[in-house]
């Protein structure tokens, strides 16, 4: 016997039954309400500074005396100068969380194209290879720059504003400059680093651990070898040393380590050329199927 | 008499959206379609029904037993998804006898099934290539084979004839049906009506997650009762033979088709007319050269009930 | 099929796709960069024994402890689920007449038995080359199996709690990362029993350690503080945790859906 349906609203037409805890769905809905609003966020996240604080005295507490060292032999980090810009910017804590927020929002930048054969779609349309890598490299850009450039020019000004006069800008006209070009460094490196792994796999989570893992154990890697060969040019093996050499020249600072700062630019150069030629053979229009 | 397959005010959501709406229906031996547009809700109750998924409300059963967790039911259950996924490493020989292995069959045993579901879809000369290498055709036929190598009693597949041309259309058809004389019961989904119609008369009708309709097309036709029947009749005086039908009041409307010898007719009264028809010819004057009824498909009939 | 034959039916499976695939021999590769690094010690350090045997415990055993296992662990335990769905095979393994957790134990198993081979050949190459001028000294071997045991434990260990944590976690490898390269080494730094928090605590707590000479003031806050558990508790803490994590995820890919991002 066949029956015909009437098709309506698409309303549910099952029997309600009883919750045993009747508030939970007004509860549940009202706190992920909240969190989808972006300032709610920002504001909840920053509630949790002061238990942060307080966490970090907690721990200053059980090693008191090792903190009153650190504090007398490191007064200088309490002078504000470009040093004390450098030391902040050029941190292994800042570049390492920049490696995080890369690797979340932009492992799967070529990964998921690949995966998706949507290369073919992209170039059927009016855009060139270079547009392709523009737009793409334009997404990690924005990223780096908001998490160096943005918030560091704006400590600039607020060091002006605390300071009530123009002086510190008198005093260091080219700081402006130096954080600028330090962020550029970093947009276009870790572009060309992020891109280059993200073109070697369709797989978004391989290339997630690639990033971090060639991150690291650059670093690792250059420790060994260092302690080997007892030579500061091994430091060049390790990313995060090339770009904290690059960071202090274009700050005018002293060097971390006692090798020529054009030895870490031809490092990351190098490795910016090694990805240009890899995006260049992964990225074309027409499948080739082995 | 329990179904083979049974469902009982099944609802499914995904968050907020309402992937299933209240559904009930009772599946028996041979072949049902399973027919609706995409995000109608097939593939929801498909992964309802091969345990993939838990249902939110109600319940669903084969042979009466719950799906859900209970993996003693898929020694006779056969799967083809819809997704184009393999390992694809493997061989094509390498996929279906590994998955045959969870079946706890002997290795030679492996071999033999797997050699006879693979010479089934015609992909003997090509076992031994990797997965990768197949072309779309030969991927479905893979993701079939596995799903029949164990020879289940039950077969539900997931769009089967998705991407295939129509060579390779005809030919896993001819499959599914083969699997139908054998007393099996295998559940369809398409959203491509006449591949539906190619395989069974036995239809259910999914939109927006409800069961429109079920049972046989021409029987689902005739219960909808609210739109008129379409009738449309070739004749050397088109116009002469609608004149004579002009004051019947169970016409509701009449064109002419665009060939200049076609007379299109609707009418709630299908029975009625083709009585008078039949005295029209038989009066003489005007000959007719062929009757059909355009929406005596399930493409009309699909198009009725959902109103567009 | 029984549970015990629905498992080592997956461990088979998996095992043979998992050694033909491209990323197991990339993994394979980066285990003979130690050995590249043991060859060039030798050539260096010819013949100043205890400076080599130093450089294999305090830098290539680091190297494969909180490195290379954690890595490998972290890509192959998250695999365990992650890989059937982004793959969107899960389909093909949840429709056979075998238990969702035999699915977990035994790709678990296979991943696992996969690994230690890597890090076996990997050890074994840059040990022997490293003490080639000691190999016939019995005691030798037995610090082999020693180290060998430990990285056994830690990848027991480590692959089991990422396996949870793929069960768990759409985005499991970022939550991964951070457990394993952030939590795994910061934890260190911290006093008390906070370093029981961690994995590697219990690890490095079978190997050997040398406390740091005169106290070193100063920069003591900068250094890693071991305060090691006795190596029988380490040992069931390993097991302990490896027991839980498999079982917890076990529990979670039966009583989850595992949906296809369309």
């Amino acid at each position: 016997m066949a029956t015909v349906r009437e098709k309506g609203y698409s309303h549910w037409d099952g029997r309600l039954t009883d919750r045993r805890f009747p508030w939970w769905p007004i509860t549940r809905t009202g706190i992920q309400l909240a969190f989808k609003k972006k300032t709610f966020r920002f504001f909840f996240a920053g509630a949790f500074m002061p238990a942060f604080f307080a966490l970090g005295g907690l721990y200053v507490s059980e090693r008191l005396e090792d903190f009153k060292a650190l504090v007398r032999s490191n007064q200088a980090l309490l002078h504000i100068n470009p040093n004390y810009f450098k030391v902040f910017l050029t941190s292994s804590f800042l570049l390492f969380f920049i490696i995080l927020v890369l690797a979340f929002a932009a492992a799967g930048l070529i990964a998921d194209d690949l995966k998706h054969n949507s290369l073919q779609l992209y170039f059927s349309r009016p855009i060139g290879k270079k547009d392709y890598l523009l737009g793409k490299m334009s997404v990690i850009a924005f990223f780096v720059l908001a998490l160096t450039s943005l918030p560091w020019l704006i400590l600039v000004v607020f060091k002006l504003i605390f300071a009530g006069s123009f002086k510190f800008l008198v005093d260091y006209p080219w700081l402006p400059l130096s954080i600028i070009g330090y962020s550029s460094l970093l947009t276009v490196f870790f572009a060309f680093y992020i891109l280059l792994l993200s073109a070697l796999s369709k797989n978004t989570r391989y290339v997630m651990i690639l990033i971090f893992a060639t991150y690291i154990f650059s670093d690792a890697l250059s420790g060994i070898l260092g302690s080997i060969f007892r030579t500061p040019y091994m430091a060049l093996f390790s990313i995060r040393a090339n770009l904290q050499q690059a960071g202090a020249f274009l700050f005018g600072q002293k060097l971390p380590v006692a090798v020529p700062a054009v030895w870490s630019f031809a490092v990351l150069a190098g490795i910016c050329l090694l990805s240009a030629v890899v995006l260049n053979r992964k990225i074309r229009g027409v499948e080739v199927i082995k | 008499m329990t179904s083979v397959i049974a469902a009982s005010h099944l609802s499914k959501w995904y968050g907020n959206v309402l992937g299933l709406n209240d559904v009930s229906l009772d599946i028996d031996s041979g072949i049902t379609g399973l027919l609706g547009p995409n995000g109608a809700g097939k593939s929801t109750f498909m992964k309802l029904i091969t345990g993939q998924m838990k249902p939110n409300i109600g319940t669903v059963t084969i042979h009466g037993r719950g799906t859900w967790n209970n993996p003693a039911l898929f020694r006779n259950i056969g799967f083809c998804p819809e997704h184009d996924a393999f390992y694809e490493d493997m061989t094509g020989l390498e996929f279906v006898t590994g998955l045959l292995r969870f079946f706890g069959f002997s290795p030679s045993e492996i071999r033999d099934r797997a050699a006879r579901a693979l010479d089934i879809v015609e992909l003997t000369k090509d076992k031994d290539r990797l997965i990768r290498g197949y072309s779309r055709g030969m991927r479905q036929r893979v993701k079939f084979a596995q799903a029949i190598a164990h020879d289940p009693e039950i077969v539900i597949l997931d769009e089967p004839l998705s991407g295939l041309d129509p060579l390779g259309k005809r030919k896993l058809i001819r499959l599914i049906k083969d699997f139908r004389s054998e007393g099996r019961t295998v559940l369809v989904s398409s959203h491509v009506l006449p591949e539906i119609e190619a395989l069974t008369s036995r239809v259910v009708l999914v939109h927006q997650g409800k069961i429109l309709a079920q049972g046989d097309v021409p029987y689902i036709r005739e219960l909808i009762e609210a739109h008129p029947h379409q009738i449309s009749v070739r004749s050397s005086d088109p116009r002469a033979l609608g004149a004579r039908f002009i004051g019947d009041r169970s016409i509701q409307k009449m064109t002419f088709g665009a060939d200049g010898r076609t007379l299109i007719v609707e009418t709630h009264k299908r029975d009625d007319f083709f009585g008078r028809l039949t005295g029209v010819v038989l009066e003489g004057g005007i000959e007719v050269e062929e009757i059909s009824s355009p929406d005596d498909n399930l493409q009309a009939v699909f198009e009725y009930l959902v109103g567009k | 099929m029984s549970v015990r034959g629905s498992i080592r039916e997956v461990f088979g499976f998996f095992f043979s796709i998992g050694r033909r695939t491209g990323k197991t021999r990339v993994f394979a590769l980066l285990g003979l960069i130690p050995v590249a690094l043991a060859i060039i010690v030798r050539i260096v350090l010819h013949g100043r024994s205890g400076d080599i045997a130093a450089v294999f415990t305090e830098i290539l055993m680091v190297f494969f402890l909180q490195f290379y296992i954690v890595i490998l662990a972290l890509f192959y335990g998250t695999s365990v689920t992650a890989e059937e769905v982004e793959g969107r095979t899960l389909s093909y393994l949840i429709t056979r007449p075998i238990p969702k957790p035999a699915i977990v134990l035994g790709k678990y198993g296979a991943y696992t038995l996969l690994m230690f081979v890597m890090v076996a050949v990997s050890l074994a190459l840059s040990f022997f080359i490293m003490n080639v001028a000691r190999l016939s000294q019995p005691a030798l071997y037995a610090k082999f199996l020693h180290y060998l045991g430990v990285l056994g434990l830690g990848i027991l260990a480590y692959t089991a709690f990422f396996t949870f944590l793929g069960a768990f976690l759409r985005r499991a490898i970022i939550v991964g990362l951070i457990f394993g390269i952030g939590w795994e080494n910061v934890i260190q730094y911290f006093p008390g029993s906070t370093q029981r928090f961690s994995i590697v605590h219990y690890l490095k707590s079978l190997l050997p350690y040398r406390p740091m000479a005169g106290g070193g003031r100063g920069v003591a806050l900068l250094l890693f503080r071991l305060e090691p558990t006795a190596p029988l508790v380490a040992v069931l803490a390993l097991a302990a945790l490896a027991g839980a994590f498999l079982a917890l995820a076990c529990w979670l890919f039966r009583m989850k859906e595992y949906l296809y991002e369309d």
